[in-house]
């Protein structure tokens, strides 16, 4: 029997049933091998939506209360800086759909329309780049429907109107990214660079001519007022964000009487069709430059010559093979051997520079602030809470499967005169020293922009100092007796079982650290400015220096342990190790 | 049957492949051997159309790869170097996407579906995810899907890398029994036993040159030497084309 074309409806049909089924096995295989990992996503998931919405619910108490005009202001920038995000995001994820993955190369030699196969990948990166909106957008909107008593057709009209709006940003992204590599193969990582640094400048400029150059004093009411009339452009008629708060803001009103309710209803769903309708044509033309341009793209994009380096030795490379004595030779080799991997690995040292950049960034505005003593004391905690966190995920990520990684290159380690034990050490010592550097860095630019006294910066950087060897230790000796030889890819193995044991140690460990040095500094500080305690004797001794310095104590204490501790049983573990 | 007129790809100043001129009719077994470099991933890949040709035409069963697509894909079945397959997906659901895809009524896919497992030896695996397969087992698979919509022609590309020894001979004796049924096979091989053995007619590419077009009995017949193994003259051809311009990639 002659095979046959499917139709339209039936594509559609086709990679839906595969998006489904896809999904399901998906969901079954995590919820019957790691039911762990499953449990701690919903339970971390639902405790973030939970306080989101908490603290969405106190600032819509109290912005209601006293400055309901704004909420349309904050609407907009939020929505209007969302769609901005979802441009980028949905662009960058459809190159790697659609040109680079190994399905989109398997649909292309299939008897499928290029539409569908747009329509099927562009499916995926919607979801992939819309449900941070989903998971920050949806308690925000709960919360502000709760505050202001709106009907119920509000909290309906909710998934409709974030349904539609997705839809518009990342249909754009998916046209740019189709036409940039239609139009612009060669020049592709050239014009996405410099698209990427002129928006990176933007932002820079945008935040800076909108707080930087603000003349009131941080935080008065004269200074929100003039922070506020900058934030007023992104309220612009032709925006989809503006449609889509402006729709929201209707949806919620009413209360008062039926016909108010009914009338502003009907305003919301104009807007909502406003918005439909421009996310559906936004897909008819997306679907379009798919029909002509995709192809061609991934055709030229595939004879593309690849650009052919000489990469001679790096001078820091060259500087570590020489340095110190023959003994470390080894250890010394492998990590120049990581080193240059990390350099080459663009995805390693982007996410490094991205989230330690833009932390950099957050601390340096910190100094617009005048933070009382104590209010510093706290932030600077919370800061050092949040550089572990950052570093926490780095280690997982990129330290953990490292040992796996190695260990499917066991072949070549293992003929060459390399101890085991070395292996473990110089995965231990590059992630340590890795982080070191940039953490230390950055809790000296945060204390100092806070203005905090040396006695805690030095504390901090203590801290620092154990959180660096804890969280490296931790990963690197979890990696060495959990590892996983059969995964290739590193997010898969720092996915499974091991890894997130091992985020979920390290995140306590970092809260523990901060706890223990974070109570008694702060006591301290309270202490100091508003003289003695008129607590308990316990607060009173924990508040003094000898508290303090039993605290330290018992950082480096614990750093120690948690450093050495999972390491040691790593080395055991891997020298057992059979591949 | 497949047909390319002058097909010619560049990349940049490079001419990956010149001016191939080659008709495969119905039920011939074509090998493509050459070097690394040579232009046969180049070819494969404009002939299941991941790839435009720069100028010239290639037609499968008479339909223009760029102008006719999809009508040309529905003729077509392609085993890569490299499968690809849904690690969520079993076996047997793979096989049920690719059924679907070719509008096999329900019955009828069945009955194929039925018929690959048991000629490939799937029955062990068919409803395990194929994130669990060794190599072996995806390339099976692949090649389940490949012959489960019968298609008129099929293009391999290092096919049996990764088989056992009892894969390859259901293979090779699959390929001899479609092709005497009609079926066109286009092979890209770096085995040369292989297409000694199931070749009807091979051609050797340098440097995007076909420098030889013929069966293996005319390939003994042109090139005169003492000892006449195909290894032997693949080499003579080959060797005095390639060096210094040699393409880094493999994938060329």
């Amino acid at each position: 029997m002659q095979n046959q074309l499917l139709d339209i409806p039936q594509e559609n049909q086709l990679t839906r049933r595969l998006r489904g089924t896809i999904a399901w096995n998906l969901v079954t295989t995590i919820f019957h091998q790691s039911r762990f990992r499953f449990g701690l996503v919903l339970v971390l998931s639902t405790i973030f939506w939970a306080a989101v919405f908490c603290l969405f619910y106190d600032a819509f108490n109290f912005i209601d209360s006293m400055h309901a005009e704004v909420m349309s202001l904050l609407f907009n920038t939020f929505f209007s800086a969302l769609m901005v995000m979802m441009i980028f995001s949905t662009g960058i994820l459809m190159y790697g759909g659609l040109y680079r993955s190994g399905e989109s190369s398997f649909l292309l030699t299939c008897p499928l329309r290029t539409e569908a196969i747009h329509a099927h990948k562009f499916t995926e990166a919607l979801w992939f780049s819309s449900w941070g909106f989903i998971l920050l957008g949806s308690p925000m909107l709960i919360a502000y429907g709760i505050v202001r008593d709106a009907p119920w057709s509000f909290f309906i009209m909710l998934i409709p109107f974030i349904v539609t709006f997705v839809i518009i940003p990342a249909s754009i992204g998916s046209i740019l990214c189709m036409l940039v590599v239609a139009g612009l193969p060669r020049l592709r990582l050239h014009t996405l660079s410099i698209s990427l640094a002129l928006v990176a400048m933007g932002i820079l400029w945008f935040s800076w001519s909108t707080f930087g150059s603000i003349q009131s004093q941080a935080l008065t009411p004269a200074w929100f007022e003039e922070t506020l009339s900058r934030l007023a452009m992104t309220e612009q008629v032709f925006l989809p964000s503006w449609w889509l708060s402006s729709g929201l803001l209707d949806a919620a009103l009413g209360g008062e009487s039926r016909e108010l309710t009914h009338k502003s209803t009907l305003e919301a769903l104009k807007f909502l069709g406003l918005i439909l309708a421009n996310a559906l044509f936004l897909s008819l033309v997306a679907s379009w430059v798919a029909r002509w341009t995709y192809r061609k793209g991934y055709s030229n994009l595939q004879a593309e010559v690849p650009i052919r380096r000489h990469r001679k030795l790096f001078w820091l490379d060259e500087l570590l093979s020489h340095a110190g004595s023959q003994v470390g030779n080894p250890v010394r080799l492998l990590l120049v051997k990581d080193l240059q991997i990390f350099r080459r690995d663009v995805s390693q040292w982007s996410q490094f520079v991205i989230f330690f950049g833009l932390l950099a960034l957050y601390f340096y505005n910190l100094r617009s602030f005048n933070y009382s003593h104590v209010y510093a004391s706290l932030i600077g905690h919370l800061n050092l809470a949040v550089v572990g966190l950052i570093l926490s995920t780095f280690t997982t990520r990129f330290v953990f499967p490292s040992i796996s990684l190695e260990g499917r290159r066991f072949w070549i380690l293992g003929l060459l005169p390399i101890h085991r034990d070395q292996i473990v050490w110089s995965k231990f010592l590059f992630s340590f020293v890795g982080g070191l550097i940039p953490c230390l860095g950055l809790i000296l630019l945060s204390d100092s922009m806070l203005g905090l006294p040396w006695s805690s910066i030095f504390v901090h950087l203590m801290c620092c100092l154990a959180l660096c060897g804890g969280l490296s230790g931790i990963a690197v000796g979890m990696g060495a007796s959990m590892p996983n030889f059969r995964e290739s890819s590193p997010a898969k193995i720092a996915a499974g079982f091991g890894g997130t044991l091992s985020l979920v140690l390290s995140a306590m460990f970092i809260i523990l650290i901060v706890i223990t040095v974070g109570f008694t500094n702060h006591l301290n500080l309270l202490q100091q400015t508003i003289g003695q305690l008129s607590g308990n004797t316990a607060s009173r001794l924990l508040g003094s220096y000898g508290g303090q310095v039993a605290s330290l104590l018992i950082i480096i204490a614990g750093g120690l342990l948690t450093t050495f501790l999972p390491l040691v049983l790593g080395i055991r573990a891997f020298r057992q190790l059979e591949p | 049957m497949i047909q390319f007129e002058n097909a010619t790809r560049t990349y940049g100043n490079k001419v990956a492949v010149s001016d191939l001129s080659l008709t495969i009719p119905s039920g011939e077994l074509f090998a493509l051997l050459g070097p690394n470099g040579a232009g046969k991933t180049t070819t494969i890949k404009m002939l299941v159309g991941l790839l435009r040709p720069s100028r010239g035409v290639i037609r499968v069963c008479g339909h223009d790869l760029i102008t006719e697509t999809r009508s040309a894909h529905l003729h077509l079945g392609y085993v890569p170097d490299e499968p690809y397959l849904y690690d969520k997906l079993t076996g047997h659901e793979f096989l049920r996407f690719i059924a679907d895809m070719y509008r096999i009524p329900r019955d009828l896919s069945q009955e194929r579906i039925k018929r690959e497992i048991d000629r490939f030896e799937l029955h062990e695996f068919a409803d395990e995810l194929a994130e669990n397969y060794s190599l072996g087992m995806r390339q099976r698979l692949v090649f389940a899907a490949a012959f489960l919509h019968d298609p008129d022609v099929l293009v391999l590309d290092e096919p049996m890398v990764g088989l056992d020894p009892r894969s390859v001979r259901i293979v090779k004796d699959l390929l001899k029994a479609k092709t005497a049924d009609g079926m066109t096979v286009f092979m890209s091989t770096h085995t040369l036993a292989m297409a000694e053995e199931m070749a009807d007619r091979m051609g050797i590419m340098v440097q995007g040159n076909l420098k030889f077009l013929g069966t293996v009995s005319e390939l003994r017949e042109q090139v005169d030497m003492e000892t006449r193994s195909l290894e032997n003259l693949y080499l003579e051809i080959t060797s005095s084309e390639t060096g210094e311009h040699e393409v880094a990639s493999d994938d060329i």
